[in-house]
């Protein structure tokens, strides 16, 4: 492909990313905002928290895309299997986040100095709780990212459609910047204790979701 | 009395005042400066605005403009046709419909009129252009496949094939 | 803050005389005719009873307010009046218009789900954002159940929270007065102790709420959490997944609504859960009218926080002399105290320097709201009883 065309190709990408974004954000919210609100204040942690969520995110992409093109089935993956797979990914979800509201109540106290919430403490080396969710959250095959992966398929190799992916990632991660001001909100027992309620009650509504997939049912097709 | 007891007491009698202008001012005021603000309902739940009427003998079928669900909204694309009136239509309706105009046939759609309007309804819908969705013995599967009737009009939502 | 201790009459020993409780309540008299009088000229029996039968209850309890200097347990009739006869009014009036509480899609489809206060915090972004009402209801009234329209409910919300803030929870809300109502029943409450952590659960709800309702595109408490479709009317169930959400609906009116504030004699559900409760403590904030302590006379013996129905005082809140963004403004804890440190204030004047006057003033307001927007929705409630007879 002549480099020119190929430049048209990632400048798509990155309109696409940078027009999904909203839907993106919105997508991720229920996820993000309680967890990051959840984190101790300040806007380097706040970054941080976004720069790992993000990274983890985009990970869980390009896992998912390499996979899909390895296994030929980027666009034709059959709907039963596609409902199944976000079932499960949203089952871990919930799991993942409920677990997290619990590990906040247990954050190291001032002396671990900047580090995020982790989750689990096996061994006290636990999984980043923002890295978890973010990665999970780039499974789940949210609408933008089908749309990418559709047009990422009738790119002629596997290294052109992961960089398809990276360009439409970073368009969609600029809607995600302003998040970070959310460090600048100050945490007192209230914005944590509703922080983590809502991720308790956001992680049930993945649950029911989740297992309605599983079963075969889409419950948002009413 | 100092100046913010008097802003106070000056703030409840405006308070106390508003309240007995609430049903002769505030809330039409309100009202209609929320109906100017130019929202609508949700397409998913209202079908989409009119864009063509095809006229037959004895009544008329209303087409809607196609409705894209939110990027996020799991609803399928489709688009609203509305039979209309109900009480000109006969007792089975087999209709070719040229939905987008273009002078091609792109679905058959076939149902019954029961004479109860209360007696659920179901809809066959055959696709004669691939950009629509076959329909199979459908009644109210979800907002963007069903057959409902609304007044005097039978409606008919056919999804769009996604690619 | 007093500089010196003001003595207020002695509420016990003497009630305001009759003549002057009545020259207080005559505003409410006037005003109550003008609201009822359309019901006064109906033709319909029942109608117009009903309309009698409103007025002169709204009048009455305004008297009594002001005859014995206290507002919380005349208030509580008019609230669990509301609250028994609003179902009422409005299951008689769906099951005449469609024969069932189960919304069925067509009536979505058409527009005339009616359109009730509590999603719209709910709405607020994705109308933001797409100039979209996530609601299958109409702008402009659409017929049938839907007869007012969106556009109505809404700038009666904002008609009547721009006047009494969150006194909206004590004195308009439909809803509230079915577990107020419960709550009132024992005698003691046998569970007392009460994590006061979950005073931040109507925010989390809210939280999460409007974060699906966004992802989602439709009002999630709505489908998911509303523990009033119980009472009102839900989603028609065409599947398992209806059947669970009504199950979840049944659950968590039974749970929030009458179990909870039996045991607890507490609003459980404004308190512990209600979102729109949560969006509406905000106007707290533009609201001129208040409660304070006067902590010159405050003891403290806080049968306040114990007597509040939302936990909206706590210790420190106490010591320093306010209630919580909380506060619903029903009038318990002025009503309770026995220092009279509890006071009905009004922002910018001096803590219960005239706190008769500010209670006079916010009353007025919201009893005229109460009147205007609750009375008719008891008379409409009590028409419906009142045709089987009438």
């Amino acid at each position: 492909m002549a480099p020119v065309t190929e430049y048209f190709i990632f400048g798509e990408a990155l309109v696409l990313g940078l027009s999904s974004g909203p839907a993106c954000l919105a997508s991720c919210g229920p996820v993000l905002v309680p967890s990051l609100l959840a984190e101790r204040a300040g806007v380097r942690r706040g970054t941080r928290y976004l720069s790992t969520f993000l990274g983890a995110r985009f990970l869980g992409y390009l896992l998912f895309a390499a996979v899909a093109w390895e296994l030929g089935v980027l666009v034709a993956l059959p709907p039963a299997l596609r409902l199944s797979v976000v079932g499960v990914i949203h089952v871990l979800l919930a799991g993942v986040l409920l677990w997290y509201a619990y590990s906040v109540g247990h954050a190291c106290a001032r002396s671990c100095g900047s580090e995020l919430v982790t989750i689990g403490a096996v061994r006290k080396r636990g999984i980043s709780g923002p890295a978890a969710l973010g990665f999970l959250t780039g499974l789940s095959l949210c609408p933008p990212f089908v749309i990418a992966s559709v047009r990422a398929a009738e790119l002629r190799s596997a290294v052109a459609a992961l960089l398809f992916f990276a360009v439409f990632f970073v368009g969609t991660s600029v809607w995600f910047v302003p998040f970070i001001s959310l460090g600048c909100v100050r945490r007192s027992q209230a914005v944590t204790t509703v922080a983590r309620m809502a991720m308790v009650l956001i992680a049930c509504f993945y649950l029911c979701l989740g297992l309605a997939m599983l079963m075969g049912r889409n419950v948002y097709g009413h | 009395m100092k100046i913010q007891a008097k802003l106070g007491y000056t703030a409840a009698g405006l308070t106390v005042l508003a309240a007995v202008l609430v049903p002769f001012l505030l809330y039409g005021l309100f009202t209609k400066g929320f109906a100017a603000l130019g929202l609508h309902v949700d397409e998913m739940y209202s079908g989409g605005p009119k864009v063509r009427t095809i006229k037959t003998a004895a009544y008329s079928i209303v087409i809607h403009r196609p409705v894209s669900p939110h990027m996020l909204q799991s609803e399928k694309p489709f688009v609203q046709l509305d039979w209309k009136p109900v009480s000109a239509l006969a007792g089975h309706v087999s209709d070719v419909v040229d939905v987008d105009g273009d002078g091609q046939p792109d679905i058959r759609v076939s149902f019954d009129v029961p004479k109860d309007p209360k007696t659920p309804l179901r809809v066959n819908v055959e696709a004669l252009n691939p950009h629509y969705e076959a329909m199979r013995n459908v009644g109210k599967e979800r907002f963007s496949k069903l057959i409902v009737r609304v007044d005097d009009a039978i409606l008919v939502r056919v999804p769009l094939a996604q690619r | 803050m007093a500089t010196e201790a003001r003595i207020l009459p002695h509420r016990e020993i003497a009630a305001r005389s009759i003549g002057r409780s009545v020259l207080l309540t005559l505003p409410i008299v006037l005003w109550s005719l003008l609201i009822f009088s359309n019901s006064f000229r109906q033709s319909n029996r029942s109608v117009q009873m009903a309309g009698i039968i409103t007025a002169v209850f709204m009048i009455a309890l305004f008297f009594m307010m002001m005859r014995t200097w206290s507002t919380y347990r005349w208030r509580r009739w008019f609230f669990v009046a509301l609250g028994l006869l609003f179902p009422v009014g409005f299951i008689h009036t769906v099951m005449v218009m469609r024969g069932s509480m189960g919304i069925p899609m067509e009536e979505m489809i058409a527009g005339r789900t009616p359109f009730c206060f509590m999603p719209i915090p709910l709405l607020i972004l994705p109308a933001a954002l797409t100039r979209t009402v996530v609601f299958p209801g109409s702008i402009l009234p659409g017929g049938g159940m839907s007869s007012s329209g969106i556009a109505a409910m809404v700038g009666l919300w904002l008609a009547i929270t721009l006047v009494v803030g969150k006194g909206w929870c004590s004195y308009a809300c439909f809803f509230g007065g079915i577990e107020e109502g419960m709550a009132s029943v024992p005698k003691r409450a046998k569970l007392r102790k009460i994590d006061p952590r979950w005073r931040y659960g109507p925010w989390a709800v809210l939280l999460a709420m409007v974060l699906l309702s966004l992802a989602l595109f439709e009002p999630a408490y709505c489908m998911w959490l509303c523990p009033f479709k119980a009472v009102s009317e839900y989603v028609a169930a065409r599947n398992t997944l209806g059947m669970v959400q009504n199950g979840i609906f049944i659950a968590l009116f039974a749970g929030l609504v009458v179990v909870l504030p039996l045991l607890t004699k507490k609003r459980t559900q404004c308190a512990f859960f209600c979102p729109f409760g949560a969006f509406q403590s905000i106007f707290n904030k533009t609201s001129v009218f208040d409660v304070k302590i006067d902590r010159t006379r405050c003891s403290p013996c806080v049968l306040c926080q114990n007597a509040c129905p939302t936990m909206s005082l706590t210790k420190e809140s106490i010591a320093q002399g306010e209630t919580l963004m909380s506060c619903m403004k029903c009038g318990a804890c002025v009503d309770v105290c026995p220092k009279h440190a509890a006071v009905w204030h009004i922002k910018g004047t001096e803590v219960a320097v005239k706190p008769e006057r500010a209670r006079l003033m916010l009353l007025y307001a919201a009893w005229g709201m109460a009147v205007m927007f609750g009375g008719t929705i008891i008379a409409q409630g009590l028409a419906a009883i009142l045709h089987v007879f009438v």
